[in-house]
């Protein structure tokens, strides 16, 4: 089991044939289609397929389930505000009525589709997370030339943050040790303590930036200056090389993504009056 | 060695983390009031976990850890803490309070004592430390790491648990500084009665304190008993990767001279040359 | 031979404090030496070793005076980034020090940053790895190795830059007894090849002693003791100055305290073991010769 960003995967999983761009391509290509389709029908589609994806990748799928009460606690929120607290509009078409509110099936119809234009973005980006380890995230970014400062700063970040989250633990387990407990306390209460938390996880990080930054200059790195310009062998891209499959996979999804274009800029079949759902939809609630 | 009931009683101790993987298996153990003991072995040995198990901060996934009749797992931490005290090693991580009186303070107040008792801990564990009372109104973080240190121990104190678990108490400390925490740990076991728990693998400073060695690895128990008897047990010490004491290395490889194998400090290795020399001498 | 680091009448005070943390210290260390630095904590060895790489005053503020040169030039004069090309430092702290996500890459980050081609970088890398026996760690992240095996890992990045000395601060403090031997062992193999001028920090002697050609007794921010290491040792006053020399060391002054022993103190365990046995022999010739 390798340890990804968001979750494990097996070894023998195929996403590690794959050059790290071509993941970093999926995930900024195929994360714009949804903003090209209205009808939800398609976007759900495009969902459905992420999953299959993360499945044929081996992505361990129980992993998955924290995701499902974001999904709806994201979804009530856009329909709340869209629908009940979308203020009043006579132009609209009135579908129902909940505690003296109006619900128009403009809005209803409105939420639906950013709702499920909001799903598949979030699952590429998961799918992205939970199939690349840090190093994955790092090579690609190199291999489409960003400076290295960024690279590093967000190398970094990871690093500090996977220093953090083992501080926390020790730092939760102290506070218990002198007695914090926090079975049967309300959540308020527990939000109020943990506030605790930040000030020895903090006053441990600065300490800690002092021989972090020592480290990094005694490596012969400088932050500024002549030896900024150096240029970097970037020899960790000496383990990746682009195969025929990379070429293939970053043609397919260019392709997947001109045709898209054309279906919907130029022929409008994702528009909303062509969705069946959509359509299908008014029909009941009128 | 000791009698009565055992203030800590560990009966098939075993505790796996979430993934899975054993940490400790089959653990037996006891600990009587009084005891100066030190738990050595390697790191991931399981001497951590084993003392966390103790505490109640970790619950046993097999067995059970009674604590003067409680047993850990259907106790409440805050009946727990104020029995065995845990002093972590880096006293950043707990110091979080505005100034040092609360900090002290912190754990009388989580058991929900009256402010007066509250007051009556803190001014007492502050002293036994050492920490002079201008220093009751200063942030933590502004302290000297000694003064942290300190700080640290008298909220554990301030709780009057009966056994006090530290780790690594000399790790990153002067040699002065060693004996300087050591010395306190042994006043606070002689003078104040508390059973005192290292967690280490600085052998000298285990030789010279502590009365009692357990010796873990991979998750077990290799040995218990008086310190120059474990000592004297090279290959189990071996098996968790640790060495006597320099000075107890040099008695064992003399020992046909006549040096005691269980020697644990230099004085001791002094005096026993001073018995061979004169026996040397004498025998005419 | 020229000096490889020389430090004329330097001082050092942090903004904070009232006191310098150094006060007017003079050293010279010659290249391929040795040499340990030792002392009650506070006494300003940390302070000692970030100025010998730039660190200080480079990223600290304070007020200096007198100078360090190393390899003839004066810290300030190098450069930013050119001097710890010429002086790789180790720090205590495991964790803090490594800052790249996996071995490899914290490996071949100083590699890159004195701008080395892939080629170099690779030959660099299968050198270090196998001085210091990291090859099943390559792939691993920081949260999956050990903190001893993180150490190893710091000492291989900065003997991977092949600088020409080596400054270590306190490396296995924070290590248990068998990652630091395994620490020790690289050191001892790099003494021998004596490529490297190698200047530590420690304060277990007992490991120290049987590398070092010198020992510097840092109190106070003042060198108070400086000799070579068989001559350090045989001083009777260490243990008043709040040095605390290995053990068959202390038990070797201490018999000559009392008049029993009377030649030099030996500064090893085998060493020790060797006197001891000749002591008790010479005893019982001794003790024979007199019941002629």
């Amino acid at each position: 089991m390798n340890k990804t960003l968001l979750g494990y995967v097996p070894k023998e999983s195929p996403i590690y044939e794959v050059h790290p761009f071509v993941k970093l391509f999926f995930l900024l290509v195929v994360s714009l289609f949804p903003l090209f389709v209205a009808a939800p029908e398609w976007n759900f589609g495009l969902l459905v397929f992420l999953l299959l994806l993360m499945f044929l990748c081996r992505i361990d799928m129980r992993t998955l389930r924290i995701y499902v009460p974001v999904a709806i606690s994201m979804g009530s929120i856009i329909l709340l505000s869209y629908t009940v607290l979308g203020g009043r509009h006579a132009e609209f078409q009135v579908v129902a009525n909940v505690f003296g509110f109006p619900i128009y099936w403009e809005r209803l119809r409105d939420a639906l589709v950013v709702y499920f234009r909001i799903l598949p973005m979030i699952a590429t980006m998961v799918f992205f997370l939970s199939t690349s380890r840090e190093r994955d995230v790092i090579v690609a970014m190199r291999s489409i030339k960003m400076p290295f400062v960024v690279t590093y700063v967000f190398a970094m970040a990871l690093r500090s943050a996977g220093m953090v989250l083992e501080d926390f633990h020790i730092v939760r387990q102290a506070e218990q040790a002198r007695g914090f407990d926090t079975t049967g306390k309300s959540l308020a209460y527990k939000i109020r303590k943990y506030v605790m938390y930040m000030i020895p996880l903090f006053a441990l990080s600065l300490r800690r930036a002092e021989e972090f930054t020592n480290a990094l200059v005694a490596r012969g790195y400088s932050f500024t200056g002549k030896a900024a310009k150096i240029k970097r062998a970037d020899y960790v891209l000496t383990h990746y090389s682009y195969k025929i499959h990379d070429y293939i996979l970053i043609l397919l999804i260019t392709a997947a993504f001109g045709v898209l274009l054309y279906l919907s800029l130029g022929l409008g079949f994702f528009e909303l009056d062509k969705s069946q759902f959509i359509q299908w939809l008014h029909q009941i609630l009128s | 060695m000791n009698s009565g009931t055992p203030f800590i009683k560990v009966i098939n101790l075993s505790y796996a983390y979430p993934d899975g993987t054993l940490a400790l298996s089959d653990i037996n153990l006891e600990v009587f009031e009084g005891e100066f003991i030190a738990l050595i072995g390697q790191n991931g040995s399981g001497k951590t976990t084993l003392s966390k198990c103790l505490n109640g901060l970790l619950k046993p996934t097999k067995g059970d850890i009674w604590v003067e009749g409680l047993n850990s797992k259907n106790t409440p931490i805050v009946q727990m803490v104020n029995r065995v005290g845990y002093v972590f090693q880096n006293p950043d991580h707990q110091l979080f309070n505005n100034n040092c009186w609360d900090e002290i303070a912190y754990g009388p107040r989580n058991i929900l004592l009256p402010e007066e008792e509250v007051a009556i801990r803190v001014k007492e564990a502050a002293s036994v430390v050492g920490l002079a009372e201008e220093y009751f109104e200063s942030h933590p973080f502004f302290l000297s790491k000694g003064l942290r240190q300190r700080v640290a121990i008298a909220s554990i104190l301030a709780l009057r648990p009966k056994v006090i678990i530290v780790d690594e108490p000399t790790t990153g400390q002067d040699a002065r500084q060693s004996y300087e925490i050591m010395d306190f740990l042994t006043m606070l076991n002689r003078e104040h009665g508390h059973t005192i728990i290292i967690i280490t693998h600085d052998m000298p400073i285990v030789a010279r304190y502590a009365r009692r060695v357990i010796a873990m690895a991979n998750g077990k128990i290799l040995a218990d008993g008086e310190t120059a008897e474990i000592f004297k047990q090279v290959p189990v010490l071996e098996k968790a990767s640790l060495e006597p004491p320099q000075i107890t290395q040099f008695a064992q490889r003399l020992q046909n001279y006549g040096f005691d194998p269980g020697t644990l400090t230099v004085e001791q290795a002094v005096e026993q040359f001073q018995q061979i020399r004169a026996k040397v001498i004498s025998s005419e | 031979m020229e000096p490889i680091i020389q430090i004329v009448n330097y001082s050092w005070k942090y903004p904070d404090s009232e006191n310098p943390a150094l006060n007017g210290v003079n050293l010279q260390i010659m290249p391929g030496e040795f040499v340990g630095i030792i002392g009650p904590n506070g006494a300003g060895k940390t302070t000692l070793a970030l100025s010998m790489n730039g660190l200080i005053p480079g990223q600290y503020h304070g007020i200096k005076q007198g100078e360090v040169f190393v390899l003839g030039k004066e810290v300030e004069e190098y450069p930013k980034g050119e001097l710890q090309m010429h002086v790789g430092m180790v720090f205590s702290d495991p964790e803090a020090q490594f800052t790249a996500m996996t071995v490899e890459d914290e490996l071949v980050f100083g590699l890159e940053n004195l701008g080395l081609s892939r080629n170099d970088i690779k030959e660099r890398l299968e050198w270090v790895v196998q001085l210091t026996d990291l090859q099943r760690l390559l792939n691993k992240p920081p949260y999956e190795i050990s903190g001893g095996q993180k150490q190893r890992v710091a000492l291989a990045a900065v003997l991977a830059m092949k600088p020409q000395v080596m400054v270590l601060d306190e490396p296995t403090s924070m290590l248990d007894p068998l990652s630091r031997k395994r620490i020790f062992q690289v050191l001892r193999q790099l003494r021998e090849t004596q490529q490297h001028t190698i200047i530590m920090i420690e304060h277990s002697l007992e490991n120290l002693t049987p590398l070092t050609d010198r020992m510097i007794l840092l109190s106070e921010g003042n060198v108070v003791l400086h000799a070579d290491t068989r001559s350090f040792f045989q001083d009777p006053t260490l243990v008043e100055r709040g040095v605390y020399p290995s053990e068959v060391i202390q038990y070797f002054h201490q018999i000559k305290k009392r008049g029993w022993y009377e030649d030099e103190i030996p500064i090893t365990l085998d060493e020790a073991i060797e006197v001891q046995e000749k002591l008790l022999a010479s005893l019982k010739v001794f003790n024979d010769r007199k019941g002629l």
